[in-house]
Formats: structure tokens, C-alpha cells, sequence
């Protein structure tokens, strides 16, 4: 089918308003948070499930690649039409389906904004504990579909913790149920399975997930270290103390200045390395914990610890580290954020390396990250009309990646593999094992029409062994 | 392979994968490790993830059929199979693979027994909140594979939450992994969550990576009587609303009380002076809340508790209580043979109605006995035979059918225990939310020749 004809089925499908096709309007599709690019043939908002559903068997039958995408906040090209075709966004599928307290869970649309589901159950002292820091944009069904994380989430888990149940749609266009509304069920756990596969799988069109009850207490701690090794020394001994505090993140002295600069959160400016930390739960054990991290940041030469007096004050020490990006947009044309994760007692040996790295590339690199979890975050500023300064950066990255790898890391701990990282997946995975994982994406998806060229490295093709070795791959 | 074509025995195609040694033909092994008297021709117990791998290619060539095996200790679990070939035992993938304490991660091999691991996170005060009746028997493995649940799982969530890799052999004989060794990790799918509870049915796990935890320093156990089971769920739905957290939160239904008095053989076989059994009240359904922290949360939890609390349990009594929970399965199936055991999955909303319904299999001559998470939604319920009219085997049918059509279309009631004449009339596994069709998908892509646990899971076509 000629692409002008797939177009007029759709508008059939889902109404001609909900189809865009002018070059124009196809622009503001083309790029997600990150820096990959591709411009799709269509972009098409349906309304229910049953419309996704007709949308994908038409994709199926003409053979045109189909990505769904959320808010567009991704890092890694995950909701990028890489090899052109239709984009789906669900910004009309953005309904909360139920609140249901008694059991502790909500049933959404895949385009209900993540913030605004905590703010629909906040009055009754519930929130959605994961919190990637576009929360204020970015979707549920793209946490889904990237296992999001965020600062708290080295407490309470990432996205795949907090979902219970799916109703998704197949390349096929048959819909299925996956979970419910129970913790766990019976039967292989492809609720847990789906949760991060980039929408490789399926689509999401209904999401239950967990309602977490809201803190009783909260206290919020600024350390500010002279020293940027001793910042990371108190990471791996909070860790290492058995304090699990709801957050721990930390900004380098070059960032920290920077972001002090755009939204004056308080950072002191001639400092190497601040810590935020957030305690929460009962009164008395935050307190407790709150005694016990001031006595480890101490011992590690902390300069001052600060503690936020109300919510303002917190309010105001959050907004340094949720509008860093943006702060560092200020004074540079284009970054480059990594997402390595590395084992939190290497954290002091990789802050070191990647400031030899950015020595040797000529780069200046900034650190904000999750450091409780030993999710790094490098910054790494760049001209992007600039390519050899683009490859210099690219490099830069890939060797920051490869350190982590090498003492036992992971090339991404929350922003997925996409097309941005995903001819580093031999860095992490064997043939084999990319073999194993190819399968049941062809089980699913098996003309890789769904968000085709994403996390599997197209420099060698996993397709055609598998489908050799597959016998009675009956499409779903 | 002979020249002439004949196929070789197995046990000696075995023997030239793993060593003659290792590999176990005599009557004595195959009975002891028969699946629902099924016993299997050959045990085999391979040395490596690779030997793994070859035994796995060889098998799925000659359509030969594998259990894979920790410490059989829930093998009772599933269908009853036609014939079982192989056993795989795991017993010598149990080396520690690596430890990083202020990382809070460990790899071990999944014949490593949860005693060992245990002892290993001991000398850093950390360990992982899996419990079990038999630690020196169930193997990570095994405990992974089964998705098994304990009471910690209310405070710490499940294997799912804290398995954070896995190294594993497919159906068809490859070595492949998912996740990693850190904490945080979204590269590539979570094969993990794949593997956690498909009952060695997707690839046989030869080691597991684990987010461990620090070891509270001190904790209390809260008994609370109360004369109902609404009494005891508004009491649930009042403690899950406020703000204490505790680390279980376990239900004991009045029948189930009497089997969990019985003294718990000491853990240490040199111990003089094993513990003593720890009475809770008769006649009452029991809620216990074990709570960790310092002196002021305990105190604190003291006080919101108020006088729901009748008992207040610390040191080597709690720690009896709690192992006298875990081995309520045994305990019941000591008493009666042949009893019914169900594993209950089911929304906050739907325990309720799930202990009435259990009541009614009266109707069928059974009484039931419960404990379980009733505050994360999971239930292990005893369906015990009445002695003056013991059940026939319809009745067992007839008990799981009326039980399972009284639960929400999200929640599974598994029959994890029931004698063998018995299961052969009924699916064991019932309904599950998840679609059918895509768990089969799932399984031919990971084990094409349908070698790894035939004809005990819920994929075979029914």
C-alpha cells in the first residue's frame, strides 16, 4: 500500500483531525529530550484502545513502522521514528480510568502525566512514587515503556516496581490483559517483562499501578563538601551504614555553580560537591536517620550541613537539582547526558576518571546524579553545529560508559537503550544473550514493525538466526 | 554418538558432558527424586553453566525431558508429568560469585542453599528478606524459581524486587543473562521477571544477582487478637493507612493457630537449649506486626496499636514465632497427608470474601486454616480433610472450583499441595489474569522443544 492511502485509513480510523502529515506539523515529532533524530511519514492521536488496535493491524498489513510516544521527554530516541513511518501519541489517551484507595491502586491511560496522577490522589495521601525529573511533562505510559526512575526511586523502586497490571495491544492489533489490580498472579510475569521494553512488545492502553502512601515525615539535607571525594566517601557510607534515605543525590562544584547561577537554590559557590538527601517516613526514624547522617557526613569533612526549616526551603533545594538540566541549557548551545551506573563504592575511582576523560577530550563535563543508587548523570557540554567537537563528545561518552562497564556497571540505569546506546548493548550482552532477548521480541513483534532499530545493535542482525531456530512462531 | 547410529544411552552422553560421577542412575537417587512418583531415568548435577548448556542441547535434541532441581523441596508444585527423564540438579553451581558489601549486591550460583547465602551477608549484618522453613535445603534457585513468598515480602517486596540478574540456560541449551550487578539497570529486557516464577519451565537459572539489605538491628512482634475476620481486616486497612511501616504484617485465621504451636527444631543441631513453642491465643484471628527500628519507633508502634495488641514478642520468642509461621505448610501436612495447600494472589479488596469462601468448603468436608500477607495481598490457605468423612477426590475438585469462582477474574489460587489422584482431575494452577496465548509465545521462544518441566505448567495446552 502506497504511504498516501495508509494515510486516508487512518483518518478513517481515528478522524482527520487526529492525523498530522504536513512536513510542519511532522518537525515538532521529529526529536525527543535527547539528541537522536527522525522525522515520521504521520502522526496520529487515537482515542481508545480499539483505535490502537486498528491502527496497528493497518501497520501491519501495509508493512509501515509504527512508534508510540508520550510526552516526548525521552533521552534515548525511544519514541523517534527512526525509520520514518507512524508516530502514535497519546496525548488524547490521557484519561485516570479509577482511583481505587481501598486497594491501593489507579487504572490509567497511557498519556495521563505522571505528576498529575500523584496530584489526583495527594488530597487523600497517596502519590505515584516514581519521579523522573520531567515529571511535570513526561507520561505514564512512557515510564512504562522505559522503566523510568527519578531521585526517589532509591527508596521505593523504579516504574516496574509500581506496576500491577497492563492491557496491551500487539503488532497484531489483538489485545490482551496482562495482571491486574492483585500484587502478583499466576503465570509468567509479563507485566514485569514489558515494563522497560521500549515499546519493542506492544502498546500500553491501560496501566494499573500502585498508589504509595505519602511520608508522615520529611527532612531534607544539603551537605556541602570541600571536597568532591569526600562528597562520593559519604555516599558509600550512608550506604554502607544501612541508611536507606528516600533520596540521595549529588551535584559537582562545576554544576552546583552553574545551577546556583539560573535558579538560586542556595548552593554555596566555592564549594566541590554537594549532597541533597531526603529522609522520609516516620517522625522518629527520620529523625533517628537524620542524626546518623549528619554524623557520617561529618567524619567525611563535611564544610556545613544544612537542613531545609519548611516546605519552601526544601521546595527551593529541589529546584536546584530538578531544573539542572535547564540550567546548564543556559550556557550551552547542546549536552550530552549519560546514564551509566556503576556499583556505589566505585563512585570516588569514576568521578575521578571523568574528569581524566574530560581532560583528554577537552570537554567540560558536570555531574548531577543519583548517587544513592549509582546512577551517574555526566553532563557533557558541546557545540552540535560543531562535528568534530559532536564526535569528541560522543567518544567522550562512550569511554565514560565503558569505565562503568568495567567495574561491573551498566550502560543505562533509567533512561533506556533506544537508539542512542544501542550499538553499545555488546558492551553488556553476548551474542547469546542479545539472541535470547531478539526471540521473544520476535515472538511479540516479529516483523519488528513496532519501534523498529531500537535497544538490539543493527551492526549485526539478530533476526534471521532466530527465526531459523524459532519452530511454530505462531504471530499473537 | 556410536558409528553405526544408534543412540547412546543418556546417562552416558551425561557422564561425557558433566563426569561419569556426577551423574546418578541407581534406584535409591531416581526414587528420591521422582516428581509426583514420576521418577526420572537419569540425575545428572553439572559443574558449570556451560555443562548446563550441553545438557540442555542434548536433551532438547532427543526430546528428552528435564526437571530442573534445587533441594526439592517444592517439586509437589504443578501437574503430574507423563515421564520425566532428566533431573538437573544445581547442587554444584553454589559458588559465591562476588560480594560488595557497601554496594549492598551479591551474585551467587543457584544451587547455593539460602542458609549458606545467609551465613555469607551474616558477617556484615545484611541479608536477603527471602525466609523459609528449610533454609538449608531451598536453593536460590529454586526460591527464584518458585516466586516464593515469606513474610518479610510486606515490608521488602518480593524476589521480583530485589533479583536484580540472572544468568540462565534456555530450553535449547544457550547461556544468556538479563539485568546486572547493580542496583539500577534498564538495559535490554528484564529477563529476570521472565524467570522468577515460570517454575523452571524458561531456562534453567545457574546464578542470580540480589540486592541485599541491612539487617535491622532491633525488632518487636505485635500479636493482636481480634474476634472476626472484619475485625481483623478494618484492622489492616486502619495500619496500611497509617504512618508506620512494619516489616510484616501476617494474618492467622483461629484453625490455623493450633499448627503453629509446635516447637521449631532448633536451626543449630548443637543448640541445648532449643526453643520453646510460643502460644498465641486460641480461638482468635491474629494479626502480627513486626516492626523494626530503635526504641522510639517501637514505642510508637506500641502506641498506635493501642489495645489490639494482646501479646508483645521480642528476641528468641519472636524469632520461634516467626519460623513457627513458616513451616505451617509442614506442620499441616505432618497432621494431614493429604491435605490441600492453596497459594492465593488477590487484591487488598478481595481477602474478605477469599476467607469466606474458604469456609464454605465445608460443603465439600473440608476446614480451612489461613495465614498469609493479607496486607500485600497474598494468602497460603490449608484446606485440611475432615478425619471422620475425609473427602473423595471430586470433593477436592469440587472445594478448589467453589473457592476459585468466589475471586475477582486479577486474583490466582494456586493448589500448591493436593494428593496426587486428586490433582489428576483438575488443573492446579486455575485461571490467570495474564493472556494465555503470550505465556505460550514466551515459552517457545525460550525452550522451542518443550523439554524443561513438560506437563507441569499452566502453558501446556489444556
Amino acid at each position: 500500500m502506497r504511504f498516501p492511502a495508509v494515510v486516508k485509513r487512518l483518518k478513517k480510523i481515528v478522524g482527520a483531525d487526529s492525523v498530522l502529515e504536513r512536513e510542519e506539523d511532522l518537525m515538532l515529532y521529529e526529536y525527543d529530550g535527547g539528541f537522536s533524530r527522525g522525522t515520521p511519514r504521520a502522526v496520529v492521536f487515537p482515542r481508545t484502545t480499539e483505535q490502537v488496535s486498528q491502527v496497528m493491524r493497518l501497520a501491519g498489513e501495509s508493512g509501515v513502522p509504527i512508534v508510540p510516544r508520550g510526552a516526548g521527554t525521552g533521552l534515548s530516541g525511544g519514541s523517534i521514528a527512526r525509520t520514518g513511518g507512524i508516530v502514535l501519541g497519546f496525548s488524547r489517551m490521557n484519561r485516570i480510568l479509577e482511583i481505587d484507595l481501598e486497594n491501593q491502586r489507579a487504572v490509567v491511560q497511557p498519556g495521563v502525566v505522571n505528576l498529575d496522577l500523584s496530584n489526583a490522589v495527594a488530597r487523600d495521601g497517596f502519590y505515584f512514587a516514581p519521579d523522573p525529573s520531567s515529571q511535570k511533562a513526561c507520561t505514564i505510559g512512557g515510564n512504562v515503556a522505559e522503566n523510568s526512575g527519578g531521585p526517589h526511586t532509591l527508596a521505593y523502586g523504579v516504574t516496574v516496581n509500581h506496576v500491577t497490571g497492563l492491557e496491551v495491544v500487539l503488532p497484531s492489533g489483538r489485545v490482551v490483559e496482562y495482571g491486574g489490580k492483585a500484587a502478583e498472579s499466576c503465570g509468567y510475569d509479563l507485566t514485569g517483562f514489558f515494563v522497560g521494553s521500549e515499546g519493542t512488545l506492544g502498546i500500553a492502553t491501560k496501566i494499573t499501578v500502585k498508589l504509595t502512601r505519602l511520608p508522615e515525615f520529611i527532612a531534607t539535607l544539603l551537605a556541602i563538601f570541600d571536597r568532591i571525594d569526600d562528597a562520593a566517601q559519604t555516599v558509600a557510607a550512608i550506604t554502607a551504614e544501612g541508611i536507606t534515605p528516600a533520596a540521595l543525590e549529588m551535584l559537582d562544584g562545576w554544576t552546583l555553580r552553574v545551577v546556583e547561577e539560573a535558579t538560586h537554590a542556595g548552593y554555596p559557590l566555592d564549594s566541590g560537591a554537594v549532597l541533597l538527601i531526603e529522609l522520609e517516613g516516620l517522625r522518629e526514624a527520620v529523625e533517628e536517620q537524620a542524626e546518623a547522617v549528619g554524623e557520617v557526613c561529618r567524619r567525611l569533612r563535611v564544610r556545613e550541613l544544612r537542613r531545609a526549616r519548611d516546605e519552601q526551603e526544601r521546595q527551593r533545594l529541589w529546584a536546584g537539582r530538578k531544573n539542572a538540566f535547564g540550567a546548564v541549557g543556559r550556557i550551552s548551545p547542546s549536552y550530552y547526558v549519560q546514564d551509566g551506573v556503576i556499583p556505589r563504592t566505585r563512585i570516588p575511582d569514576t568521578l575521578r576518571h571523568i574528569e581524566s576523560v574530560a581532560k583528554k577530550y577537552s570537554l567540560t563535563i558536570g555531574n548531577i546524579f543519583h548517587a544513592g543508587d549509582g546512577n551517574l548523570h555526566p553532563l557533557i557540554l558541546f557545540d552540535v553545529r560543531d562535528p568534530e567537537q559532536t564526535r569528541r563528545t560522543l567518544d567522550a561518552g562512550r569511554e565514560i560508559l565503558e569505565y562503568c562497564v568495567s567495574v561491573g556497571g551498566s550502560i543505562t540505569g533509567e533512561h533506556g537503550v533506544g537508539m542512542e546506546k544501542n550499538e553499545l548493548m555488546p558492551m553488556l550482552f553476548t551474542d547469546d544473550d542479545l539472541e535470547v532477548m531478539a526471540r521473544l521480541r520476535n515472538a511479540f513483534n516479529p516483523d519488528s514493525l513496532l519501534n523498529p532499530q531500537k535497544i538490539f545493535p543493527t551492526t549485526r542482525s539478530c533476526r534471521e538466526t532466530s527465526g531459523a531456530t524459532l519452530p511454530g512462531g505462531v504471530p499473537l | 554418538m556410536s558409528a553405526t547410529g544408534t543412540a547412546v544411552s543418556p546417562a552416558r552422553e551425561l557422564a561425557a558432558i558433566a563426569g561419569e560421577e556426577h551423574v546418578r542412575e541407581d534406584a535409591a537417587t531416581l526414587a528420591a527424586l521422582a516428581v509426583e512418583e514420576v521418577a526420572p531415568a537419569v540425575a545428572v548435577a553439572p559443574g558449570s553453566a556451560e555443562e548446563v548448556a550441553a545438557v540442555l542441547r542434548f536433551a532438547s535434541s532427543r526430546d528428552l525431558t528435564v526437571v530442573p532441581a534445587g533441594g526439592f523441596a517444592r517439586q509437589g508444585i504443578g501437574g503430574v508429568p507423563q515421564r520425566v527423564d532428566i533431573v538437573l540438579e544445581t547442587r554444584r553451581l553454589a559458588a559465591l560469585e562476588h560480594y560488595d558489601p557497601g554496594d549492598l549486591t551479591l551474585g551467587a550460583g543457584a544451587g547455593m542453599t539460602l542458609a549458606a547465602l545467609e551465613e555469607k551477608l551474616a558477617a556484615n549484618q545484611q541479608f536477603l528478606p527471602v525466609q523459609s522453613a528449610r533454609p538449608e535445603v531451598e536453593t536460590l534457585g529454586g526460591l527464584l524459581a518458585t516466586a516464593a513468598s515469606s513474610p518479610l515480602r510486606h515490608g521488602y517486596g518480593g524476589l521480583r524486587d530485589y533479583c536484580i540478574g540472572a544468568h540462565f540456560v534456555t530450553g535449547d541449551g544457550r547461556l544468556a543473562k538479563g539485568g546486572g550487578r547493580v542496583v539500577k539497570n534498564v538495559a535490554g529486557y528484564d529477563l529476570m521477571k521472565l524467570l522468577i516464577g515460570s517454575f523452571g519451565t524458561l531456562g534453567v537459572i545457574v546464578s542470580a544477582n540480589f540486592k541485599v539489605f541491612p539487617r535491622p538491628r532491633q525488632t518487636a512482634t505485635f500479636a493482636c487478637d481480634f474476634a472476626s475476620a472484619e475485625e481483623a481486616l478494618a484492622f489492616r486497612d486502619r495500619l496500611l493507612r497509617s504512618a508506620l511501616s512494619p516489616i510484616c504484617m501476617e494474618l492467622v485465621s483461629p484453625r490455623a493457630e493450633e499448627y503453629l504451636r509446635e516447637a521449631p527444631p532448633p536451626r543449630n543441631v548443637d543448640d541445648l537449649h532449643p526453643a520453646a513453642s510460643v502460644k498465641l491465643a486460641a480461638g482468635a484471628w491474629q494479626v502480627l506486626v513486626r516492626a523494626a527500628g530503635s526504641d522510639a519507633v517501637l514505642a510508637r508502634c506500641r502506641r498506635e496499636l493501642g489495645s489490639a495488641v494482646s501479646q508483645e514478642l521480642v528476641g528468641e520468642d519472636e524469632s520461634a514465632l516467626w519460623r513457627q509461621l513458616l513451616r505451617f505448610e509442614e506442620a499441616v501436612l505432618a497432621r494431614h497427608h493429604n491435605a490441600m495447600m492453596l497459594n492465593v494472589s488477590l487484591p487488598l479488596s478481595a481477602v474478605g470474601e477469599a476467607l469466606a469462601a474458604a469456609e464454605r468448603a465445608l460443603d465439600n468436608n473440608f476446614m480451612p486454616a489461613a495465614v498469609g500477607r493479607f496486607g500485600a495481598g497474598s494468602l497460603e490457605i490449608a484446606f485440611l480433610p475432615l478425619l471422620v468423612d475425609p473427602p473423595s477426590a471430586m470433593q477436592y475438585v469440587a472445594a478448589v472450583s467453589a473457592f476459585r469462582s468466589a475471586l475477582p477474574r486479577d486474583a490466582s489460587a494456586v493448589v500448591a499441595r493436593c494428593p496426587r489422584e486428586a490433582k489428576l482431575h483438575f488443573d492446579v494452577w486455575g485461571s490467570s489474569p495474564t493472556d494465555r496465548e503470550c505465556m505460550r509465545a514466551v515459552k517457545r521462544a525460550m525452550d522451542p522443544a518443550n523439554v524443561l518441566n513438560r506437563g507441569r505448567f499452566m502453558t501446556e495446552d489444556l
